[in-house]
């Protein structure tokens, strides 16, 4: 286990190196943010619908604070694929799924709460309509907080997942682009997930794209209350075992039948 | 051009799906319009066959422009970092020139049609009368609107050339840009108005004559600023194109 834990520090060290491009990367986000809610405004303007606006502004923010998570990439380990430097972590004595697991997640939480935080205090500092809301209560916050982790360990066991894809394809930019882009649509980013129709949100919300942000923000805002939010513990529990356990097959699978390539 | 086609189809497999990827993602922007739409109706004035109109528009340019210029927004930061650019300095042509040229991205040709289709549905619906001047509009505005998004990724090589590395901040302007005015301009407040009508001006290229076509102008405008506006893509691109010139110039290589 401890040699997962360093693995996990030391990729956040990493991810800890780019300051600028974080900066860039935040106020860019914020943009997008500042267009997505001005865009619902004036449709809301239109047509007021059931969900209030607050609830949606919240949702947008929310989502832009932790985009990073949403997005598949630790060009890495694909690098290494491609030039056959994988051979030397092959030699580690560590069960590589592990190890690049904790990779995924050191990348995705340190990446993400350095833009979060910074991000979320401006959006509270925004007037009301346009900033960030307070959550429905501090039990619905906590719950939120435990559905985000749970989250972050389906959505890694899923990119986990495309990598030994990638040991197949040897290209992974397709494979990567397509899990993305997955995300992108049916995780909310694009269009808010309570704004879907409601028929199509009973089938969305169980899928594992759903459960990373879409899931902690439903709790966030009191559109699933406390007394419910055992369901989405559960949907998420589930989709846990069940991507790792895919996971591992698969890497122990192509493991075994991986070309170095490279000389 | 061929050669690099050839290159693109090296991995079949994996640029089949990258293809694919590209239909989900565009498929998945235009699916969001689809669902505002059936959610909400209407913007304003704006019913759901000029939305599509406006999203059409501006996928169609959009992709466009980076599919032939996909050596400028792609691969630029890359050249310079590597110090690659000097081969292409030493060579009898311009910069640009050989930059553009040097790659394409057919993968984006499935982004172009979803934009087409997105288009053709928005003319059905919001029966459009097409006339030989709004052809011409409708022309003229993809055309300079892919020489605006051309300037505003020439920006973005101009920071790069200043400062090495890549700059995640031009994003905001076009991606940001092209996010903002999929629909029509005069549903924002006005500080994102200004910032896109004369900072970035996607509204005067691309929604005055989406506009004029549809025939509701905007602001009530008359006829021939539909011709006129889009001409500011022009000049917002040879305004760039004199700073790149003169960052060219302050180019060092970064190799060895």
């Amino acid at each position: 286990m401890r040699s997962y834990l360093s693995a996990f520090r030391l990729r956040r060290k990493m991810e800890l190196q780019y300051r600028g491009a974080m900066l860039g990367g935040i106020i860019c986000q914020v943009m997008f943010g500042l267009i997505l809610i001005a865009l619902y405004r004036a449709l809301y303007a239109g047509k007021p619908q059931a969900l209030p606006l607050d609830h949606v502004v919240t949702y947008v923010w929310l989502q832009q604070a932790f985009f990073r998570m949403l997005l598949a990439s630790d060009p890495d380990l694909l690098d290494k694929i491609r030039t056959g430097g994988i051979a030397y972590d092959l030699c580690r004595p560590l069960n590589l799924y592990g190890f690049y697991y904790a990779r995924i997640m050191a990348q995705k939480i340190t990446g993400s709460l350095m833009r979060a935080v910074p991000m979320l205090l401006f959006a509270s500092l925004l007037p009301k309509g346009w900033g960030l809301s307070l959550p429905a209560s501090v039990p619905a916050l906590l719950l939120s907080l435990l559905a985000l982790g749970l989250g972050l360990l389906c959505v890694s066991a899923l990119e986990n997942i495309t990598m030994a894809f990638t040991m197949r394809t040897l290209d992974p930019r397709g494979v990567q682009a397509m899990l993305n882009l997955l995300m992108m649509t049916l995780s909310g980013n694009i269009l808010p997930l309570t704004l879907f129709p409601d028929s199509w949100q009973k089938v969305i919300t169980l899928l594992p794209y759903a459960q990373l942000l879409d899931a902690p923000i439903r709790l966030y805002t009191g559109d699933v209350p406390v007394g419910e939010a055992w369901r989405i513990l559960l949907i998420q529990a589930v989709w846990i075992v069940v991507l790792t356990a895919l996971g591992v097959w698969l890497w122990n699978r192509h493991q075994k039948r991986i070309v170095l390539q490279g000389g | 051009m061929k050669m690099l086609m050839k290159c693109q189809l090296e991995y079949p497999l994996s640029f089949f799906l990258q293809t694919l990827a590209q239909l989900v993602m565009e498929g998945g922007e235009m699916m969001a319009v689809i669902l505002i739409i059936d959610r909400f109706d209407r913007v304003n004035q704006w019913e759901a066959g000029d939305l599509f109109f406006f999203f059409g528009i501006m996928s169609v340019t959009f992709y466009l422009t980076e599919c032939f210029g996909r050596g400028l927004t792609g691969n630029f930061p890359y050249l310079i970092r590597t110090g690659q650019l000097d081969t292409l300095l030493l060579r009898p042509r311009g910069v640009l020139t050989q930059v553009l040229c040097s790659a394409v991205d057919p993968r984006r040709i499935t982004c172009i049609a979803v934009g087409t289709v997105s288009l053709i549905i928005g003319c059905n619906l919001a029966r459009v009368q097409w006339t030989v001047l709004k052809v011409l509009a409708l022309a003229e505005a993809v055309l300079l609107g892919a020489v605006l998004i051309l300037a505003l990724f020439l920006i973005e090589a101009v920071f790069c050339i200043y400062s090495v590395k890549s700059v995640e901040l031009v994003n905001a302007l076009s991606y940001g840009g092209r996010s903002a005015c999929e629909y029509p301009i005069d549903i924002y407040p006005r500080p994102l108005r200004i910032l896109f009508t004369a900072i970035a001006p996607f509204a005067l290229v691309l929604h005055v004559p989406a506009a004029y076509i549809l025939g509701k102008p905007l602001y009530n405008w008359p006829e021939w600023t539909a011709f006129v506006c889009p001409l500011a893509g022009a000049v917002f691109f040879a305004l760039i194109y004199l700073v790149f010139q003169k960052a060219m110039r302050y180019y060092r290589s970064a190799g060895s």
